[in-house]
């Protein structure tokens, strides 16, 4: 397939990119840009370790064709805290004990900030609904659930 | 609940959040998968289609032709990665020998060639364009069948059982007796009695007599498998980044394998993302090897439905299971036949399902058989615990019956008759020191289990609810270890370690020399070190990483102290008796001038002309004695009559952690392995179409709990102290997985008073058990 060029808002800045258009958004976050916080966890839009957010929303990376993002504005987990100081969420994930292997946080700290863009006072029941998009096996859930109730109630 | 009183404590024993945790929370931190090297080549794999068939020829000449394809590498080719020429892959009868099958496939979706190309996408392609011929042999997939005399032969014969993964978890003081004679599917056998069972049941005013099922699940881990290797033609020098529990065990099977001398081997274990058993070795041989073939870096990535299908997955069971109890409740008999099917390679847990499955309770009279079959599927490897879950959702489902039958109180008749200190395991062995008993009791003291009555009268007519119970536990690994800590210049320490943080055990560690040397957290660095730089350390498997790295860190940090004492003896002249460590100081005790700072200490061995010797604690143990850890789980459910359907509604966690050094760590291994365990009752389960083709290859159709599945967790630790781990500390990781199936069947008894003879307990199974579709013929007690 012949490469294409086209450019990409990542974390408030443009970057060219030249690759096949058939590359997902999560293949030339990773292997292009070298942003590898977003994870591959199954490719096929059922785990939820690519979540970024475009233009606020979020996605799985995986199943977006790179190109089709080109003219939004992207965010990865590692275009969200301000310099040295991470985002609430963020350091409310380490407060709560709600990181293990971690494989699972980027998607699951950026679903949790558009959740709670989208609802800023949710109920446990909500909060649980909200990030069932996102697999965790390590911790039990009830970690991060607390981790994001903390960040509304604050 | 502190049920011993034990020392004051400054560090270990206090809710520490992660010293590192900002890189997993940034995208920093670096999985095997996230790895680049430049020029690296991208490996794919062609797959067997079929459950068992001859290979007849692999042409690979389309695949070539593609753009981009480097080579095309089949299982006779490995001669030329191994330095003496031999080939493993060569009738491989183990798993890990096999990099590629050789002659034939045993199962769908074993790797018969490995493309390796300039990307991804190309080597995709390369995969398409490989030409396999195969001439279809007979399969065998049925468990009984396979047993059966006359049974198709999963494979030829097996001449090297492979069960260093199964070891990796626990170890186990028992022989196995390996199939000789004529060939069967049977691999292996192991047996153990005691007493008269046939006199135990004799006396028995009840006996339930039941075969239950389990099915083969994924670990479940979010990281597929992922390795890099990196071969250097010039200097003749191997590095391999690999998704690892142990680095050291991919160093020395690479070793084994191809023969590779550890001298120019580099195993560096990344950031791991998630394990629980089924990430040990299993393509790194691979990688490295065709590494070495190809003269370049190679990577390779596995895909979801690669990984559920040809990893390493979670074997099934079927175990046959009577037992007798007298109507005070006391236990008379168990005889257990216990199945694992070990897929196409031999590696089950066969030992260990008979062993922990008869043991738990004091059986006066007991007989129990473990076997090993091999079938057409992707063979087996180890998960949390491996095999336990499969024997407690037999055993206690049975003691559960039995005490219903005798109209007991389930709860009592477990704590009545659960193992103690000094009991024999089936084996023979002893229990070392064990807080069996403190846990059932804890969780029978629990509202969940006192207000049962109250809970199932909240039940509809549609909506029956019901309350359960079930206990389980793991013996614990054993593995030597080896740790070091050093002072710096500034009086902070540095310690090094070759065992992988997943769950935060390098937290866990910096407070133990937090707690040895008296100082505070952020004075402290621990850096995990690869298999050149580290001291050995084992697994991140078997609950034991704290258990056995940890004691050495303390012993290396103790160290530490004795040589920093030694200086400051010399010093102040002072004895070393009368001195302290505190406020980075070392001082003598009641005259806190005399003093000399830790920077100063360190300054005074390291600086030009400097008199005294750097100051290096390192610590090495051996660990001989077992902490066993035990649980026990209780789990409110609902059952939907007209659907089948269960939704949990609370669940509660005790466990014995012998001490928890970090309670907020523990609460979070007890938490994951708790919903796994959920997984186990209800959801997860490979399921194979009549070819041996698995149909729910992927995470929509393999279904393993969201957060909107489970409910909030209650976490209840119980501390009994273990004879030999650090502050009495016992494996945390593996027990919280053992129990929830089993008390997720319980609840469901209690729920509708039919039992699910086989777990997950899927709407399907729910309503067979209710006798509303089926037959009815598993209704409660028959
Ligand atoms: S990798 Fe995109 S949802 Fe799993
Ligand atoms: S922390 Fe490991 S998958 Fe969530």
């Amino acid at each position: 397939m012949a490469k294409q060029i086209f450019t990409l808002n990542v974390n408030g800045r443009d970057h060219e990119v030249y690759t096949e258009p058939n590359q997902s958004l999560l293949e030339v976050v990773r292997d292009e840009l070298r942003l590898t916080g977003a994870k591959e966890g199954c490719g096929t839009g059922d785990c939820g370790a690519c979540t970024v957010l475009v233009d606020g929303r979020i996605v799985t990376s995986c199943l977006v064709l790179a190109p089709d993002a080109a003219g939004r504005e992207i965010t990865t987990i590692e275009g969200l805290a301000d310099g040295e100081k991470l985002h609430p969420m963020q350091q409310a994930f380490i407060d709560h004990g709600s990181v293990q292997c971690g494989f699972c946080i980027p998607g699951m700290i950026l679903s949790s900030v558009a959740l709670l863009e989208e609802n800023p006072a949710p109920t446990r029941d909500e909060i649980r609904r909200g990030i069932a998009g996102n697999l965790c096996r390590c911790t039990g859930y009830r970690k991060i659930v607390e981790a994001i109730e903390s960040v509304a109630g604050s | 609940m502190t049920t011993e009183t034990r020392p004051e404590y400054s560090s270990v024993g206090k809710r520490e959040t992660r010293i590192e945790g900002a890189g997993k929370v940034t995208g920093g931190a670096i999985y095997a998968a996230d790895v680049q090297v430049p020029d690296m080549l991208h490996c794919k794999l062609v797959h067997s289609p079929h459950a068992h068939a001859r290979i007849v020829s692999i042409d690979a000449t389309k695949a070539l032709a593609i753009d981009g394809v480097e080579r095309v590498i089949v299982a006779e080719d490995f001669g030329q990665a191994v330095k003496d020429g031999s080939n493993p892959a060569i009738d491989a009868s183990n798993r890990g020998a096999a990099l590629l099958a050789h002659k034939q496939a045993v199962f769908t979706g074993e790797p018969v060639a490995a493309v390796l190309a300039e990307t991804p996408s190309a080597a995709e392609e390369g995969v398409e364009a490989v030409e396999v011929t195969y001439e279809v042999l007979p399969h065998v997939l049925d468990l009984e069948a396979a047993m059966e005399d006359g049974s198709p032969l999963a494979r030829p014969p097996v001449s090297d059982i492979d069960h260093s993964e199964e070891e990796a978890h626990v170890t186990l003081d028992v022989d196995t007796e390996e199939a000789e004679g004529k060939p069967t599917n049977v691999a292996s056998h192991v047996s153990f009695t005691r007493g008269d069972i046939e006199a135990g049941f004799a006396e028995s005013d009840v006996i339930v007599e039941r075969t239950w099922r389990s099915a083969s699940m994924h670990q479940g881990y979010i990281e597929p498998h992922a390795t890099v290797a990196d071969f250097k033609p010039a200097t003749g020098e191997l590095t391999v980044w690999a998704a690892t529990q142990g680095q050291f065990m991919v160093r020395d099977t690479i070793m084994r394998t191809l023969k590779w001398p550890e001298t120019k081997l580099r195993v560096i274990g990344c950031e791991l993302g998630g394990g629980f058993g089924g990430k040990m070795t299993l393509n790194s041989p691979l990688v490295a090897a065709l590494s070495v073939i190809a003269g370049r870096p190679v990577k390779l990535v596995l895909t979801r439905a690669e990984d559920i299908t040809a990893a390493a997955p979670a074997p099934r069971a079927m175990i046959n299971l009577k037992t007798g109890m007298k109507k005070d409740g006391s236990l008379t008999a168990i005889e257990a036949s216990v199945v694992y099917g070990a897929g196409a390679y031999p590696g089950a847990p066969a030992a260990v399902g008979a062993l922990l499955g008869t043991s738990f309770y004091k059986w006066p009279n007991l007989k129990a058989d473990g076997y090993e079959v091999l079938t057409n599927h992707v063979s087996v490897g180890a998960i949390r615990a491996p095999g336990t879950h499969n024997a407690m959702h037999a055993v206690e489902q049975n003691i559960d019956e039995m005490a219903r039958q005798l109209d007991l109180d389930a709860g009592a008749v477990r704590l009545q008759n659960v193992s103690q200190t000094g009991d024999p395991m089936a084996s023979g062995q002893e229990f070392t020191k064990i807080g069996l008993d403190e846990t059932v009791t804890q969780a029978i003291e629990h509202p969940l289990w006192k207000n049962r009555e109250a809970a199932k009268a909240e039940s509809t007519d549609t909506k029956m609810v019901g309350v359960g119970l079930a206990i389980g536990g793991w013996l614990g690994g054993l593995q030597p270890a080896a740790a070091e800590v050093m002072l710096n210049n500034d009086g902070t320490v540095n310690a090094v370690t070759g065992v992988n943080d997943i769950t935060g055990t390098n937290t866990s560690f910096a407070q133990i020399l937090a707690e040895e040397l008296n100082i505070s957290l952020d004075q402290i660095n621990i850096t995990t070190g690869d298999t050149k730089t580290a001291p050995f350390a084992g697994m991140s498997a078997g609950s034991k990483t704290l258990f056995t790295v940890g004691r050495a860190l303390r012993e290396a940090a103790i160290d530490l102290r004795e040589q920093m004492f030694e200086v400051a003896a010399d010093r102040l002249e002072a004895n070393e008796n009368d001195l302290e460590l505190k406020d980075n100081a070392v001082s003598v005790k009641g005259s806190p001038d005399q003093s000399l700072g830790m920077d100063r200490l360190a300054s005074m061995t390291t600086g030009f002309g400097a008199l005294y010797k750097p100051l290096v604690g390192s610590g090495s143990i051996a660990a001989r004695i077992q902490a066993p850890g035990f649980t026990a789980q209780l789990v409110k459910v609902e059952v939907d009559t007209d659907t089948g359907n269960v939704e949990l509604k609370d669940f509660a966690i005790v466990q014995d952690v012998g001490f928890a050094i970090n309670p907020l760590s523990v609460e979070g291994q007890m938490e994951g392995g708790a919903v796994q365990g959920m997984g186990i009752g209800l959801w997860e389960e490979y399921i194979y179409d009549d070819d041996g083709k698995l149909r729910n290859a992927g995470l929509l159709d393999y279904r393993m709990p969201t957060a909107a599945d489970v409910p909030d967790i209650e976490s209840l630790i119980v501390e009994v102290p273990s004879e030999d781990g650090p502050y009495g500390a016992r494996g945390v990781g593996e027990p919280s997985i053992t129990a929830g199936g089993a008390a997720i069947a319980n609840a469901i008894a209690d729920a509708i008073g039919a039992r699910v003879s086989e777990i997950p307990a899927t709407p399907e199974r729910v309503l067979r058990a209710l006798g509303t579709v089926g037959d009815g013929a598993e209704a409660a007690g028959s």
